[in-house]
């Protein structure tokens, strides 16, 4: 087992070379923060000079390895736009893109698997046409303008909740349900889908005529094994939900990194972005482990696969 | 790096547990930007939200009036020795926040500090012709420029006066993160991408500040601000489009102040290449928008006509040029007569700017034959285009310009001066003009070249001027403020009546 | 065998068939020119009707244009978009994920770590990054979103892969001798078809949303050409003031992204045929 991590390990550093690699080279290909950080009125050799001074004239091989060589001694650099090491920039947006995670994955997964297993269970009834219509309108509205809604709703008319900003629970909550609507759609039918499947088979049948009660027989059975797929998107949910918020910060004036990846990388910030895929990729790759790692726990025929 | 988390994670613990002051009497101003400062050391970044915050630190060595006059603060007089060399006279009665004395020196080292190139600042661009800048008494500053430059007063009223000793000390990456000034404000805290917190400093020079603290918040998108506006969550709101002006003037508990800007909404036409080389086809153009209708329908009253590329609120202005008038019949003969009927246009384009005015020149330019493709990339995309050689530009881009200089050689010289890097127009006449306008301090002499220069841009048409833009806030009724042409924003002009 | 097709399914085929039919036909029954602007006519309510104009049903935009006409255009550019982008990524994203589920050793590792890497930048990211550089078209929309979305499909492909090919019947069929692509096709694709439509329904929803999303962002498909995506995040200005902006193309995208899912939902249930004969 011991070595089978420390085997993912490797892969995922090599994973994690790649796409910082890729974000390097693609962010560059898009020209440098220069044009935007000058004057309307600087002149050319203006232009060229603070280009010089900022090093983005130097060739990219020199700027890539130069990259790597502070990465290597865990130095994330100094933003060119900011003024400021980065990692203090990313380091203050962390605990609010956690906190928004955390709230969006809470409400996906206690609202999304209650419904899952309800539509499964009940298929076919009122309860399931009800229980999909509630969940689809989560995946159906463009969270710019169900968040405008919430805002106009919850903050405006009814003054329950702040508009926008960070500050206090209660402005957490807007945004992690909106947020969370997206995940919880994607929770509720995987479970639906793995639930029934589980349903359909032998075992649960034989339970069935042993006399088991359909909750019990979901209870004892059916939620271990239907849990594999689940698990998978749950993983997967992960990494979008730290930075992939980018329209819901965006909306709700959420100070977390995928604004700060968005702003960043329309202001060619190229060291903001690099750290903040860096981060979001080994937390990916940690919970990847982390999945597969569970998934052998539930599932032993698994082991020793991948 | 495990210890700054801990802080991070301190400063959102404080900040959850902050909350707003009771609005009796108003003690906390709070304002939404729509973005965080990118940096608060007022010589680095000076995009108009890191300039809206910072500069309320800060003392500056001249500033305008209300009616835009270059008036006096840190110096008290300035008289030029020749025409290079200019001599200020400065107060000697303020103090920095550390209670330390402002002096000559700090002055010095301010001016000596931006146009260090080794200190990389992106403002350097419009201090570089001071060539130095000397001690020359108890209270007196000697500046001298490379040439005669007559923008110089109204670049200065941009440099904010930095503690030298200070900022030696700390080093510069610091002096970003812990700045401080001599200006109204100090700075409490900075929540990056959060808010910036400023407290007052009550024996303020120029008088108590109005309010004891103010917030500026980071709030990107603009229906949050104005939701953030009619909850009472913010005082004081940026960047309202003439849309959402019209809709808030029905709501009691908002009021819409709004000001003429030095800012031209004007299009740029590419005199160098593609189908607008011929100077046809781009007079037709001038001819085919209804500046009216922008104005009226799309502006909503919120915009004045202009004759050029320039606002009344920049000297040089002459309100005796005529610009084209809107004859679409005229238009589409002279493009058929330059056989330019439904050639392919190119409109350069970013999420930065008024999608519909795009749109509707589109429109109308296509009701006079031409086939207008807007083509939108990002900001820096379209910077580097925009900049370009003439083939990558386009053929035509809308832009909002504004040097923050109130003045012609700000405007129309980086915009058409052969050689500039927005210049797609090449015309000898026009660039001796706009040098002579700029090597001489003789006001009179000025007005005739440039009166010239735009009489040569308005048979040329490298630009056509849309509008001059109106900048329009959204406040609590109770806030009482006059918002000036430059989009200064002092929090020291405001006031509160409850 | 086969389960009856109940009349909540023929209302939803029907209504996705709707869809399509308008999208296709947009051309000709829009009463207006989708572009046709008209800066005296801006934000008409529905129902608007002048002399000279005519009828605006659901009333103008900001700029004066007819929304009806709006959305059948924006219909086709949505629909496109997502059903070349959902075909991309389904196809890539399937066929890795059976190679890697059914050969194991090598080929899964080298893909499952691309998938990895793939997936731990955010899609929304890599869209952003990827159309900043290449600048917004047609192409480059449904390139992005299909060549950023398959992981999906292979990560899913490729447990269900697992699943089935550790079934006794598989182990039979090999006996038998059957070679890797017929068991591949013939066995174990359709074993886990289920999974991979259901995502490639949410998926439909999901590439509407997001372009959607980029148009926000001012980077999805490009104005004047309307997409329901750009018709919403345009008229968002005028949530209150101009609710037709936003409501319309909504219920649209709500109405079509709902059909779309149950339908999925339903397909898999036919499909599977662990499930089906119950």
């Amino acid at each position: 087992m011991r070595r089978y991590i420390a085997r993912r390990l490797l892969q995922a550093a090599i994973a994690t070379f790649l796409v910082i690699t890729i974000v390097f080279f693609v962010m560059r290909l898009s020209g440098d923060p220069t044009l935007l950080l000058v004057p309307e009125g600087a002149t050319a050799e203006q232009i060229a000079a603070l280009r010089h001074a900022l090093g983005f004239d130097r060739p990219l091989a020199v700027q890539y390895l130069g990259y790597l060589g502070d990465l290597a001694h865990f130095d994330l650099g100094q933003s060119l736009v900011q003024r400021a090491p980065v990692w203090l920039i990313v380091a203050s947006r962390l605990p609010y893109t956690m906190a928004l995670a955390a709230g969006a994955l809470v409400f996906a997964l206690v609202t999304g698997i209650p419904a899952g297993i309800a539509m499964a269970v009940w298929r076919g009834g009122v309860t399931e046409r009800l229980l999909s219509a509630l969940v689809l309108a989560g995946q159906s509205l463009p969270t710019f303008w169900s968040g405008i809604l919430f805002i106009l709703l919850f903050g405006v008319s009814l003054h329950w909740l702040p508009t926008s900003g960070a500050d206090g629970p209660a402005s957490l909550v807007m945004p992690s349900v909106v947020l969370g609507a997206l995940a919880m759609a994607t929770f509720a039918r995987m479970t639906r889908i793995s639930v029934l499947e589980e349903l359909g088979r032998d075992y649960v049948t034989a339970a069935r005529a042993r006399g088991l009660s359909m909750g019990a027989a979901v209870v004892r059975h059916v939620l271990r094994n239907a849990a594999i797929p689940v698990v998978t998107v749950v993983a997967l949910e992960v990494g979008n939900l730290l930075a992939g918020a980018v329209i819901v910060e965006t909306v709700f004036a959420w100070p977390g990194i995928g604004q700060l990846a968005m702003q960043s990388i329309f202001a060619r910030d190229f060291l903001v972005v690099q750290a903040i895929v860096l981060f979001v990729s080994m937390v990916y790759i940690a919970l990847n482990l982390a999945t597969d790692l569970a998934y052998s726990a539930i599932d032993p025929r698994i082991r020793g696969m991948a | 790096m495990r210890g700054s988390r801990v802080l991070a994670i301190a400063a959102v613990a404080a900040c959850l547990s902050a909350h707003h002051a009771a609005a009796q009497p108003k003690t906390e101003l709070t304002v939404d930007l729509a973005a965080d400062a990118a940096t608060l050391d007022p010589q680095l970044q000076w995009d108009t939200d890191s300039y809206s915050i910072y500069r309320n630190m800060f003392d500056n060595l001249l500033t305008r009036d209300v009616a835009g006059k270059i008036v006096p603060q840190v110096a008290t007089a300035w008289h030029y020795t020749n025409d290079t060399t200019l001599v200020f006279d400065l107060r000697t009665d303020i103090k920095f926040h550390d209670g330390t004395k402002l002096t000559p020196e700090d002055v010095a080292f301010s001016v000596k500090r931006i146009v260090d190139p080794a200190f990389k600042s992106p403002q350097l661009s419009q201090f570089d012709q001071i060539a130095g800048a000397e001690v020359t008494g108890p209270a007196q500053v000697t500046l001298r420029t490379k040439s005669p430059y007559p923008a110089l007063l109204a670049q200065l009223v941009k440099l904010s006066i930095v503690p030298k000793a200070y900022v030696e000390k700390l080093g510069d990456v610091r002096f970003n993160q812990e700045p401080m000034g001599s200006g109204p404000y100090k700075l409490r805290a900075w929540q990056r991408g959060v808010q910036v917190t400023l407290d007052a400093m009550p024996d303020y020079w120029r008088g108590k500040p109005p309010f004891a603290s103010v917030v500026f918040r980071a709030v990107p998108d603009g229906p949050t601000r104005i939701a953030d506006l009619r909850a009472g969550r913010a005082d004081l709101i940026r960047g309202l489009s003439p849309d959402d002006a019209e809709a808030l003037k029905s709501e009691r508990q908002v009021r819409v102040l709004s000001v003429p800007t030095e800012r031209v909404a004007y299009m740029f036409v590419n005199a160098l290449a593609g189908p607008t080389a011929d100077v046809r086809v781009r007079r037709a153009i001038a001819m085919a928008v209804d500046r009216e209708s922008l104005i009226t329908a799309l502006q909503q009253g919120f915009a004045k006509p202009v004759n050029e590329v320039l606002t009344p609120a920049n000297f040089g202005y002459d309100a005796d040029v005529k610009p084209w008038p809107f004859d679409p019949v005229q238009a589409r003969a002279l493009i058929k007569a330059a056989g330019a009927e439904g050639a392919k246009i190119s409109f350069l384009t970013s999420p930065v700017y008024d999608r519909r005015l795009n749109e509707a020149i589109q429109q109308m330019l296509a009701d006079v034959g031409l086939q207008v493709e807007i083509q939108m990339m990002d900001q820096p995309t379209y910077l580097r285009r925009r900049q370009g050689t003439p083939v990558e530009a386009g053929a035509l881009s809308q832009g909002r310009w504004s040097c923050a200089c109130q003045d012609a050689d700000g405007v129309i010289f980086p915009l058409f001066r052969s050689g500039s890097i927005w210049s797609k127009y090449s015309n000898p006449a026009f660039d001796t003009e706009v040098d002579a306008a700029r090597a001489t301090l003789d006001e009179a002499v000025r007005k005739t070249h440039y009166r010239r220069a735009l009489d040569i841009l308005r048979e040329d048409v490298p630009g056509v001027g849309l509008f001059q833009d109106v900048a329009i806030y959204g406040a609590k009724p109770q806030l009482k403020w006059t918002p000036t042409a430059n989009e200064a924003f002092f929090v020291m002009d405001m006031a509160w009546q409850p | 065998m086969r389960p009856r097709v109940s009349f909540g399914i023929r209302v939803i085929v029907l209504l996705i068939v709707l869809f399509a039919a308008a999208a296709l036909l947009a051309p000709w029954i829009s009463p207006h020119d989708p572009l046709r602007q008209s800066l005296l006519l801006r934000l008409k309510p529905p129902g608007s009707a002048t002399a000279s104009a005519g009828l605006f049903p659901l009333g103008t935009d900001d700029l004066g244009r007819d929304l009806l006409s709006r959305i059948l255009y924006g219909a086709r550019a949505s629909f496109i978009v997502a059903i070349l982008s959902v075909s991309v990524s389904l196809v890539v994203g399937t066929l890795l994920g059976l190679a890697a589920g059914w050969f194991r050793g090598w080929t899964a590792t080298l893909i499952m770590r691309f998938v990895d890497a793939m997936l731990s930048v955010p899609a929304i990211l890599l869209a952003v990054l990827t159309v900043a550089v290449i600048g917004p078209s047609f192409v480059t929309l449904v390139l992005v979103l299909g060549l950023t979305r398959w992981p999906r499909y292979t990560r899913v492909a490729y447990a269900a892969t697992l699943q089935v090919a550790g079934l006794p019947f598989i182990a039979a069929a090999e006996m038998a001798g059957a070679d890797s692509a017929r068991i591949l096709l013939r066995h174990i694709l359709p074993n886990i078809a289920g999974p991979l439509l259901v995502v490639a329904t949410s998926e439909f929803g999901l590439m509407i949303l997001f372009e959607a999303g980029l148009s926000f962002l001012g980077l999805g498909i490009q104005p004047p050409a309307p997409s329901w995506g750009s018709i919403m995040s345009a008229g968002r200005q005028y949530v209150e003031r101009a609710w037709w902006l936003t409501v319309f193309p909504g219920l649209g995208l709500f109405t079509l992204v709902v059909c779309v899912n149950v339908m999925g939902d339903w397909l898999r249930d036919r499909l599977d045929p662990r499930s089906a004969g119950r």
